[in-house]
């Protein structure tokens, strides 16, 4: 009885929903592309404006401007991390035609919501006008041609983090180089069995991305309406073998990623004397217990006679939706919120940002020497000059997340005795231009 | 009047219907068509416009064809092979132990096992992450102490690590079911067996478990569903355990899917894969049941 029932269910579910595919349902999209159509002038009367983010306390930054705007009031509405809910959130919203006017959005997942149709030309409001308030490099991440999709507010320029006692201890001092970080690994393994120099995270590799970007890797380039990949150069394969030999003479603490539970509790106590991470992590650092003063920052080890001297690890945008009513006002405002002294401070010391997006300011608590960083003043010394080298060439693609979840296997792959990364890659590449066709999206392999 | 009769079942059964077509029948029958929609673009990213087509099995075969999918189904296939018949044994035991004429405190023993059921899957993971993470489990440590190194949360054991979450969380529940059945059990039946001279292993073997057996046959197919839903605590894990990918079951797989690739077409077609199979592994299951029974 009840296995005929759901049979007859089944039989008419298929019939029914082959019917509706033949009809053409949706695929969850905003079907009109929203910078198609003619631009939203300036509004003539008192506008609000809502900010969907995840930064903490960011209404007190929106309160210094809606006092000298009357007219433009912005509310701050707080959305889970990007990854932990928030971009779903924003997807769903753009897909039923709501949510709010501006977002913050990853640098890394711009081409994403662009594959969704779900992010306003701000070139078409005048942002060229503004492109020498930021840096170059943030600004080749925004863009696509002669559009720009986001305002960067907020970047990760990376450095090596690590307990200056520990070091002392075994007698290392930081690696210049990434050859001398195999040394310095193979010294603090041997001071210790259950010590590595660094955790490494199999699920989120985005570390090794960024030294792919470091060393002068660009996966992904555009040809007209064609995306370009390459993640079998020269760049990515030096940066794999690397890797493969970390991997091997099992040089990384696999089970703690950075930041982890179990990685404070580990680094407390010396077991993970170092982090190579995005300059917001000055801020996690500080809340590994009972380690002040004990820190001290260095450049992230160099590839020789190639690349950058740094890279970047996450840092945000803010954009604007294309549902929003309002994108001039909105432009104004995220201007304002990510140029402006004033700003940029209330932004460092009530939402705590990694990095500031504008290279004339990097905040006045920033030009200050830190007590918890032996007194280095390590914002000055390691990070600004760390925001002003990065690879120009370097965009994100469309695909972040499946490619980073692509890389994760490949890594899980070559940690577990399986292919090593410099082979696993090419078959990431294949997967990349497979996802890619898929989208819908015309894709070639570069090489 | 016969009019009237013949109305008055379907307007009686219309509020179920309409909720049951709105929440159950809607999305099944958008799902299966959206497991046949592709979608295309034009220009770099579809800013000039984004079409869906008909896509035929194609979803199917890109769901099938990719490995991280194909691996999650033998991975639940192997943990319901071993997890739901350990879980049914001991959830017999308990049974069948707690309603013993020996017991002792029934009615509290009862609560304890059932408790754990009452905590959310998500809070549960959280808890046993704990217990298994290194640096703060006191298990791990102890077992250090006497110099046994255990790694709960590798390649190869990670997976159990799972059922022992699961076992935890559901034994107290389908004890429940069985202990209800035992309960309808009348008392003329124990008094006549206690004539013919049975003991309580005879009792448990020849009476008991022949007159639970429906009740464990329900117990069974819950939980071989239930497997193939696995999701909350791999989820959950995966923030401690490197081992565990995006795709570890396939319900996370599907999950993945739609909310971080925004790839509905090949979502729809993985959660068509899990129902069929749901549905086809619970039928094969009772056939087999059935067939013992006639």
């Amino acid at each position: 009885m009840t296995t005929t029932s759901r049979r007859a269910v089944l039989g008419a579910a298929t019939a029914a929903g082959l019917g509706t595919a033949l009809t053409g349902c949706g695929a969850g999209t905003a079907a009109q592309p929203v910078n198609a159509e003619p631009t939203i002038p300036a509004a003539t009367g008192p506008v609000k404006l809502t900010y969907w983010t995840w930064l903490k306390d960011l209404q007190s930054v929106c309160d210094a401007w809606n006092v000298d705007n009357p007219d433009v009031q912005v509310e701050a509405i707080w959305i889970g991390a990007g990854n932990s809910g928030g971009y779903a959130k924003m997807f769903a919203a753009l897909a039923a035609g709501g949510g709010g006017d501006i977002a913050q959005v990853e640098f890394q997942l711009l081409p994403s919501f662009l594959l969704q149709n779900g992010l306003v030309d701000l070139s078409r409001y005048g942002f060229r006008d503004h492109l020498d308030s930021f840096r170059p490099a943030d600004i080749s991440r925004v863009s696509v041609g002669d559009s720009v999709f986001g305002v960067p507010q907020d970047t990760g320029p990376m450095g090596l983090f690590y307990r200056r006692d520990v070091f002392e201890e075994i007698g290392i001092t930081p690696p210049a180089t990434w050859a001398e970080w195999l040394d310095v690994a193979r010294a603090v393994k041997a001071s210790d069995p259950v010590r590595r120099l660094e955790g490494f995270n199999v699920n989120d590799p985005g570390n090794f991305t960024s030294y792919c970007m470091q060393a002068g890797a660009e996966w992904f380039k555009t040809d007209g309406e064609e995306w370009l990949v390459d993640l079998t150069g020269e760049p990515t394969r030096m940066v794999a073998q690397f890797m493969d030999q970390a991997f091997g003479e099992d040089l990384f603490d696999l089970s703690l990623g950075a930041f982890t539970a179990g990685w404070y509790a580990a680094t407390a106590k010396g077991q993970i004397p170092s982090v190579i991470t995005g300059s917001w992590g000055d801020a996690l650092v500080e809340s590994v217990g009972g380690t002040e003063g004990k820190w001290a920052v260095a450049p992230m080890p160099r590839w020789p006679d190639t690349g950058f001297a740094s890279a970047t690890l996450g840092g945000s945008t803010a954009a604007v939706m294309s549902t929003s009513k309002h994108p001039k006002e909105a432009l104004d405002f995220i201007l304002w919120m990510a140029t402006t002294p004033t700003a940029i401070d209330l932004l460092i010391d009530n939402s705590g940002i990694g990095w500031s997006p504008s290279p004339d300011f990097i905040g006045t608590k920033r030009e200050q020497p830190s007590a918890f960083f032996s007194g280095q003043n390590y914002n000055e010394e390691v990070f600004v000059p760390a925001a002003g080298e990065q690879n120009p060439g370097w965009i994100w693609s469309p695909i972040y997340l499946e490619l980073n979840d692509a890389l994760s296997t490949a890594v899980r792959g070559a940690t577990s005795g399986g292919t090593p990364l410099v082979d696993a890659v090419a078959d990431v590449q294949d997967r990349v231009i497979d996802i890619m066709q898929h989208k819908g999206l015309r894709v070639r392999s570069a090489s | 009047m016969r009019g009237a009769q013949r109305r008055a079942p379907w307007i009686l059964l219309s509020p179920f219907l309409v909720l049951f077509a709105l929440t159950f029948l809607l999305p099944v029958v958008y799902a299966v068509g959206q497991s046949f929609t592709a979608v295309d673009r034009r220009g770099l990213f579809g800013e000039g416009g984004i079409t869906s087509s008909f896509a035929g099995f194609d979803n199917y075969a890109r769901a099938l064809d990719d490995p991280t999918f194909v691996a999650s189904i033998g991975r639940v296939l192997l943990f319901g092979v071993v997890q739901v018949p350990v879980m049914i044994v001991l959830v017999t035991v308990l049974a069948l132990l707690l309603e013993s004429a020996s017991a002792r405190w029934p009615g509290f023993f009862r609560a304890a096992y059932f408790l754990p059921y009452g905590i959310p899957g998500v809070i549960a993971s959280i808890l046993w992450s704990f217990l298994y993470l290194p640096g703060f489990s006191p298990i791990v440590a102890g077992l250090g102490k006497l110099g046994i190194t255990v790694d709960f949360l590798g390649e190869g054991t990670v997976l159990w690590s799972i059922a022992n979450i699961v076992t935890w969380s559901y034994a107290g529940y389908n004890m429940l079911i069985v202990i209800a059945q035992l309960k309808s059990i009348p008392g003329e039946v124990y008094e006549a067996a206690k004539m013919d001279g049975a003991g309580p292993f005879r009792l448990a073997w020849s009476v008991q478990l022949p007159l639970i057996r429906p009740a464990l046959v329900l117990a069974t197919v819950f939980s071989i569903i239930g497997t193939l839903q696995l999701f909350a605590e791999p989820q959950v894990l995966r923030t401690v355990s490197p081992a565990i990918d995006a795709s570890y079951t396939p319900n996370f797989a599907a999950f993945t899917s739609a909310f971080t690739y925004n790839d509905l077409g090949v979502a729809a077609a993985q959660a068509v894969l899990i129902a069929v199979a749901a549905f086809v592994l619970s039928f094969v299951f009772l056939r087999v049941v059935s067939r013992r029974d006639s």
